[in-house]
């Protein structure tokens, strides 16, 4: 059987097509599960907050997003063949994300507890927004959404502001992901 | 120069359903019948008679189990299938390349 150039070229944009989509689909799944992994951890930290001891809740992020690290990088690694230069590259954006918000939040201005948590859920959810630029609309409104929904917790959650604010991130990513994982 | 056109992959939905289940990152388990159905275009009955085509050919195989009391068709390509693409890849690009 003989082919034309303008069908071998139709048949390989085809192959191509099909390939874009699978590795959009796979980066999907994966950050929806990622995503739906840091909205239980959320509950974790609220529940960390709420039951230990007060001189270590200050610190008790360090022990959930600590957690949430490895568990991204875990789930990474298992999402396909194993790609070293892929978990350099996830290690070096949690080292800027760190870096970023430590340097707005301790060494410029010096955030109270609810401006802190608003702070760092937004910054995570910038990541998503801005992922939504490259990755598909899915990230951009869920990195939208659920800052709205923040700053509406933070503006007018009064004394609920801290279960508010962990039902809100909590169950937000966790839809999100799930949402995600079936897009 | 390589054989020709695979016959059996030239078809357009064939020939996305072994793109699908041979792109980077697709899982190793293969992808289930409706995630076909979405990269493919296709319909159920259509996608259906082209996975049994290429199971015929030795090119997929079939997984078929119950998720959620749901029926589940899992189609993954096999080495076969794999390389028989691989060929037809080939083949397209020197078509190209002669055409100049």
């Amino acid at each position: 059987m003989s082919l034309s150039k303008a069908e071998a070229d139709a048949e390989l944009a085809a192959i191509d097509d099909v390939v874009q989509r699978v590795r959009q689909s796979v980066i999907y799944r994966v950050s929806g599960e990622i995503a739906a992994m840091w909205g239980g951890l959320q509950f974790v930290q609220l529940a960390v907050t709420m039951l230990a001891p007060a001189h270590t809740r200050g610190w008790s992020w360090l022990f959930v997003d600590g957690l949430g690290v490895a568990l991204t990088l875990v789930m990474l690694r298992g999402a396909g063949p194993a790609r070293p230069a892929l978990l350099v590259r996830a290690l070096a954006a949690f080292a800027l994300f760190y870096g970023f918000g430590f340097l707005w939040s301790y060494g410029l201005f010096h955030f109270g507890g609810r401006e802190m948590a608003v702070f760092w859920r937004t910054l995570f959810l910038f990541g998503y927004c801005l992922a939504g630029l490259w990755f598909g609309f899915g990230f951009l409104a869920i990195g939208l959404g659920l800052t709205a929904l923040i700053f509406a917790v933070y503006l007018f959650a009064g004394a609920a502001f801290w279960p508010l604010i962990a039902l809100v991130t909590g169950c937000g990513y966790i839809l999100c992901g799930f949402w995600m994982r079936r897009a | 120069m390589t054989e020709g056109a695979d016959e059996i992959i030239h078809q357009p939905i064939r020939l996305r359903v072994m793109a699908a289940l041979t792109a980077p990152g697709c899982r190793a388990e293969g992808l289930d019948f409706t995630q076909l159905k979405k990269l493919t275009g296709a319909t159920d009955g259509n996608l259906g008679a082209h996975i049994d085509h290429l199971v015929r050919a030795g090119y997929v195989e079939t997984h078929k189990a119950f998720v959620a009391r749901r029926p589940r068709t899992t189609v993954k390509a096999t080495p076969q299938g794999r390389a028989a693409l691989a060929r037809h890849v080939l083949f397209l690009k020197e078509i190209i390349a002669s055409a100049g």
